[in-house]
């Protein structure tokens, strides 16, 4: 039996003889056997299923279990059990809401903190930028346990040069921020912005070079000063960037665990204790990974419907 | 593999020779030389380089005399607590582990069919009449890992463990202050120091889990045998409310208000106070027996001393915090147990014991009086260890109680000496968990 796409190929031919009577090269490729196109997508097919599909769809069949995460004889299924302790779980609401606290830090700061530097080395067309740019994107590509260690060190309230420099400051008390229960969380927040903003810029620099200069030409012959290039050229003209950082921001602020982990642990007590984290404590440290599992599941969801709402605000009407 | 299969076989039916001739592990060495390429996996946690030097010799020793390649993978605990029972259910992983006591993992992994009993080679190697019966219901299961310390043996421990308080020597004589044998004294010898000005009480507890220490000690002092052991085995359904709990929730408020803590405790790594403390920059250091190769190395043998927490009334039994190391058990993945029971055997050996003394670490069983040199931190951990297993004080740690319980009291502890929680709310919210967790 022939592909219907075959038949109604031959159909075309047939009804316009010049083509019937000559068949082009690509019309005879069009008659080979279509499932060569698949044998080269097979590759990228099988990585997918096996590393992307078959676990999203497992991991969603195990949300529905109660499993110990160890020995599959103990996987039962409890409906949608795990996913009602979720929601009836304090600690659940704690870490979802420290999740959203930790966004204006991972999504906003960062991007503020890559922007202005990025118009100002675009407008002002500064020497050297590239240097810049590279320091400003080493924390970015540091992984988040040692940009954590790193910061642990910074931050030790008893050796770390942050509180030494304080105290030689006058300041005779700074807080222990990691330990602080008023401190902690916004001190991870502002790690956060630390790790992203080199990101943001370098995204927000690349945008800026595709904007047309005719249109900076076009502001200054109407009298545009700086501030009023920036708002009416630079910043329109940044929009899907502007999307990509948000977006990208926003799924790291949702994720975030490792930085955490590095750090506080989710302490003092569960100052710091974010969706990921207590995922994975469900998962691994109580052996309830149907109930952890299911804890990812409603991560993803919401970080998939901010990540839209992110896009449909900054990144479709662009065309 | 096929050559460790053919070995693990073949050294099986050694095993079995010595479990009916009651021949010594060495000589299964003299027996077993034709296998070159069998390894032995042997995962746990031994990370630091002193103890590490130790574990991998011992492995050495053992190899080479048994025609096995011993291979060993030290983890932190969280990562092999993670790992280990996910390998081992795909049948992959080593040999033998650390098994972390009590529903931490043991009691998982024994439902799970994933490791093996020790019960025969208890027999067989006669470890029962070697380590006393409070210490070995640590590493105790009923068959079905339904009971915890009780049944059957699945894991034994190279190594004991035991918290207290190592001292600076020099402070302490240049502040008048000597070793306190009342816990007013020890209450006193706080205040001292830091009229002195010298940072009481080292520890560290961004990290969370010392506190868990320094509450335990203060809850040893005024609780019972009886009662701690029903706690952890759930038996006789004990509560965390009680006078104990709270005496100890109450006094960790106290001790913190009245600036006995080096200040910024809390934002400090455990590791970190252990340095702090060997580089005499604090007068009293709360951890573990295991710290002591670190103060050693900081302080020297004579610099530094240790005690254990004092009773309230002289006589009283102190309960403290401490046991058995995390024991070493065979996995289902064990191609050959007897060789591997072989090897746990030989971590508890005169020669091991020899070597983790040499080491300034603490074996498992009691420290022979002639490995005791009297005026030497690790003289001082030794006696205090005898005193202990002798006197029937060795505590336990809380976290076995219940599944997910280390995050629910290291977070707890750091409320209470955050000073969010009153140490009724502290004693209500362990509990709640513990209530919650097995019904």
């Amino acid at each position: 039996m022939q592909p219907p796409s075959r038949n109604a190929s031959s159909a075309i031919g047939a009804s316009t003889p010049a083509v019937g009577a000559s068949p082009s090269p690509s019309r005879s490729r069009r008659t080979g056997p279509t499932w060569e196109p698949y044998l080269y997508l097979l590759p990228a097919l099988l990585m997918f299923g096996f590393f992307f599909a078959i676990p999203i769809v497992g991991g969603v069949v195990l949300s529905f279990t109660a499993w110990n995460g160890i020995s599959w004889d103990t996987a039962t299924f409890v409906g949608l059990g795990n996913y009602i302790d979720a929601f009836q779980d304090h600690r659940f609401w704690v870490a979802l809401r420290h999740n959203l606290i930790l966004i204006p830090y991972f999504v906003i700061l960062p991007a503020v903190l890559g922007l202005l530097p990025a118009a100002l080395v675009h407008q002002m067309k500064l020497r050297g930028a590239g240097i810049f740019q590279a320091g400003l994107f080493l924390p970015y590509i540091m992984p988040g346990v040692l940009i954590g260690v790193v910061w642990r060190w910074m931050l030790n309230p008893v050796f770390g040069p942050v509180n030494k420099t304080l105290k030689d400051l006058g300041f005779a008390h700074p807080p222990s921020w990691l330990s602080d229960f008023t401190w902690a969380l916004p001190t991870i927040g502002l790690i956060g912005a630390w790790a992203a903003y080199g990101f943001c810029y370098v995204v927000f620099v690349a945008g800026m070079q595709k904007i047309p200069k005719d249109l900076y030409d076009a502001a200054r012959l109407d009298g545009a000063n700086g501030w009023q290039e920036f708002w009416g050229v630079t910043l329109p003209g940044l929009k899907r960037e502007i999307a990509v950082v948000l977006s990208v921001n926003l799924i790291n602020a949702l994720r975030a665990f490792d930085v955490i982990k590095a750090t506080t642990d989710g302490g003092p007590g569960d100052k710091t204790s974010v969706m990921a984290l207590f995922m994975m404590n469900s998962a691994f440290g109580s052996n309830q990974a149907g109930y952890g599992i299911a804890i990812a599941v409603i991560l993803a969801i919401v970080t998939l419907l901010m990540s839209l709402l992110v896009l449909r605000l900054f990144g479709e009407s662009d065309d | 593999m096929s050559n460790r299969r053919d070995f693990l076989k073949q050294t099986g039916v050694v095993g079995a020779g010595i479990a009916l001739g009651g021949v010594t592990p060495a000589a299964v060495g003299v027996m077993a030389v034709a296998a070159q390429d069998a390894t032995l996996d042997f995962w746990d946690t031994t990370n630091d380089p002193i103890k590490a030097e130790v574990i991998t010799g011992l492995g050495n020793d053992f190899g080479e005399a048994n025609g096995v390649t011993v291979s060993h993978r030290g983890w932190t605990l969280e990562e092999l607590q993670d790992t280990l029972p996910r390998v081992v259910e795909s049948n992959q992983g080593p040999d033998v582990a650390q098994i972390n006591n009590g529903e931490s993992l043991m009691g998982p992994m024994v439902r799970a069919g994933q490791i093996l009993s020790l019960k025969d080679y208890d027999a067989q190697y006669g470890w029962s009449e070697r380590f006393a019966p409070s210490l070995l219901a640590r590493n105790m299961y009923t068959a079905d890992g339904a009971t915890f310390g009780e049944g059957e043996l699945w894991g034994l421990s190279a190594e004991s463990e035991i918290v207290g308080f190592f001292y600076n020597k020099q402070i302490f004589s240049d502040a008048g202050v000597s070793v306190p044998t009342t816990f007013a004294e020890f209450e006193t010898a706080l205040a001292t120091l830091r009229d002195a000005g010298i940072p009481a009480l080292l520890l560290g507890n961004l990290d969370k889990f010392q506190a868990i220490h320094l509450f335990g000690e203060l809850q040893g002092t005024s609780t019972t045998r009886e009662y701690l052991d029903d706690l952890i085995y759930r038996r006789n359904d004990k509560s965390f409310d009680d006078p104990s709990m709270l005496f100890a929730a109450n006094k960790l408020i106290e001790w913190k208000e009245a600036g006995y803590f080096l200040d910024g405790f809390d934002g400090i790594s455990s590791d970190d106070a252990v340095a702090l403390f060997a580089s005499g920059a604090g007068a009293i250091l709360l951890q573990g027996s295991w710290a002591t190769p670190s103060v050693i190395q900081g302080l020297g043998a004579e610099g530094a001393g240790f005690f254990l927490i004092p009773p309230i009334n002289e006589g009283d039994t102190v309960l403290h915090v401490g046991g058995v190391a995390i024991p070493y058990g065979i996995t289902t993945n064990a191609e050959d147990p007897d060789t591997c029971a072989a090897f746990i055997d030989s971590l508890v050996s005169e020669a091991s014991v020899n070597a983790f003394l040499e080491s300034g670490s603490l074996p498992a069983g009691d420290i022979p009086d002639d490995k005791i040199v009297a005026g030497t931190v690790s003289g001082d951990v030794y006696t205090g260890w005898n005193a202990a297993v002798a006197g029937d004080a060795v505590g336990h740690y809380l976290d076995w109680a219940a599944p997910g319980f280390y995050d629910v009291i290291t977070g707890a502890l750091q409320e209470i000496l955050g000073g969010q929680v009153t140490a009724e709310e502290f004693v209500a919210k362990l509990q709640d968990f513990y209530a919650a967790s097995f019904s």
